[in-house]
């Protein structure tokens, strides 16, 4: 479990990475980031999905939620939470991807950052991270029931004591 | 003086005269004869040397123009397509031809056409296609051919009659100079289709298309339509499928403003 949630997270920043840097031999810089972004646009836009207005706005603000996602799995706090938003994440991803590899389009992924064409490679990839993320999120909260039965007897004998 | 040079002095004199009598006799005949060329010939009324006769039958064409706008605009797009892929005609008409009007026009940006007809079966007639587009560059027509092409793509892409569509946008007399040049290449164009090949003439246009692709390939190209967009100097990675001009614009506008 801890493998995987760290392989995830370091894919989430390695991916947020890949959206935000510059992407031509410029130094970093606000500008920078901000040709990258709608650059990422560029590529959701190319999935002929979301309106217009939507495609900025999912552009703009993905790359620095994965960057948040990938730092959230990282510390491993509330993994229950951070798994799941992780596994309907993946899921959403796999689903646009499949509809668009079915539909014919011939565009780029946008996964890990332009040039990577979406095709079967890309689908089994993300396919992979996403029964991984299942199996994390799985393990997560089978880990908080097994945890839960646990205190129940503490808790049971205090209130007992509390009454007596 | 004595015998002997007086005999001498005759002589050389002798000799002489002949020599000049034959260099004059030769100087006159060499005048003669050019006097007698027709490209020496000066009309009594002109003032400007007469041109040499042209030794080729067919019109000298340069490289095709396949591109729009100021070559100097700061934002270079490069796109490679396909006449008959789908998604590059719906770029074509949806987002180049406003950016067209608006962003080259303006100097913004300086848009080239990349010919990358893809090695598909259904794409029976993409080679001729662009063979008709890559000859009409070269006589300067290539905008209104290639808008012709992209907007009535379903009209050609059934039967490859593209000549019908080319004429529809030029003159008799273009089309004439357009046809001189694909009629040696069109493969797969209906017989009855075709314009008549001139004998002797050899398919030139294909070695523009292949620079395409030869191009594209470098990039990598790995599907219609990619974009490559230059930016003083910086190449961006590839971007390939439909994008909408607003979105487009925005991404310029955020090169612009750096």
């Amino acid at each position: 479990m801890l493998l995987a949630r760290i392989a995830l997270a370091v894919i989430f920043l390695a991916a947020a990475y890949a959206k935000l840097k510059p992407q031509t031999s410029e130094p970093w810089s606000a500008a920078s980031v901000m040709t990258s972004l709608s650059m990422f646009a560029m590529q959701v836009d190319s999935y002929q999905l979301l309106p217009e207005t939507m495609v900025s706005l999912a552009a703009h603000f993905l790359p620095p939620f994965e960057m948040v996602l990938g730092l959230w799995l990282l510390s491993g706090i509330a993994l229950r939470f951070s798994s799941l938003l992780t596994t309907l994440l993946l899921a959403g991803f796999f689903a646009v991807m499949v509809r668009t590899f079915a539909l014919g389009l011939e565009i780029n992924c946008g996964c890990f950052g332009p040039g990577e064409k979406l095709g079967p490679r890309t689908l089994l990839r993300d396919g992979s991270l996403l029964a991984l993320s299942l199996i994390l999120t799985a393990g997560a909260f089978l880990r908080s029931r097994r945890r839960s039965p646990e205190a129940e007897p503490a808790s049971a004998v205090s209130a007992t004591q509390r009454a007596d | 003086m004595d015998i002997q040079t007086r005999l001498f002095r005759r002589q050389a004199t002798r000799i002489a005269g002949v020599a000049w009598i034959t260099f004059l006799m030769i100087l006159a005949g060499a005048s003669f004869a050019r006097a007698q060329d027709p490209a020496q010939t000066k009309p009594a009324a002109a003032t400007t040397k007469a041109k040499p006769k042209k030794l080729v039958t067919q019109e000298a064409l340069g490289a095709p123009v396949k591109a729009l706008g100021n070559p100097s605009a700061p934002i270079t797009l490069e796109v490679f397509s396909d006449y008959m892929c789908p998604q590059c005609r719906n770029f074509y008409i949806n987002t180049l031809t406003l950016m067209i009007q608006d962003y080259v026009a303006a100097g913004k940006v300086y848009l080239i056409h990349r010919d990358f007809p893809l090695p598909i079966p259904q794409h029976k007639y993409n080679w001729d296609a662009a063979r008709w587009g890559t000859a009409a560059a070269r006589i300067g027509k290539f905008e209104v051919v290639d808008n012709a092409l992209y907007i009535n793509e379903p009209a050609w892409e059934a039967d490859g009659d593209i000549q019908k569509i080319v004429a529809s946008v030029l003159s008799p007399s273009e089309l004439k100079r357009v046809q001189k040049q694909v009629a040696p290449c069109l493969a797969q164009t209906p017989a009855n289709l075709r314009p008549a090949a001139p004998a002797g003439e050899s398919c030139s246009l294909d070695a523009y298309i292949n620079q395409d692709i030869a191009l594209g390939k470098a990039v990598p190209v790995n599907a219609t339509p990619t974009m490559v967009i230059t930016y003083k100097g910086r190449r961006y990675p590839p971007t390939s499928g439909f994008i909408s001009w607003p979105i487009l614009r925005q991404f310029f506008e955020s090169l612009l403003s750096q």
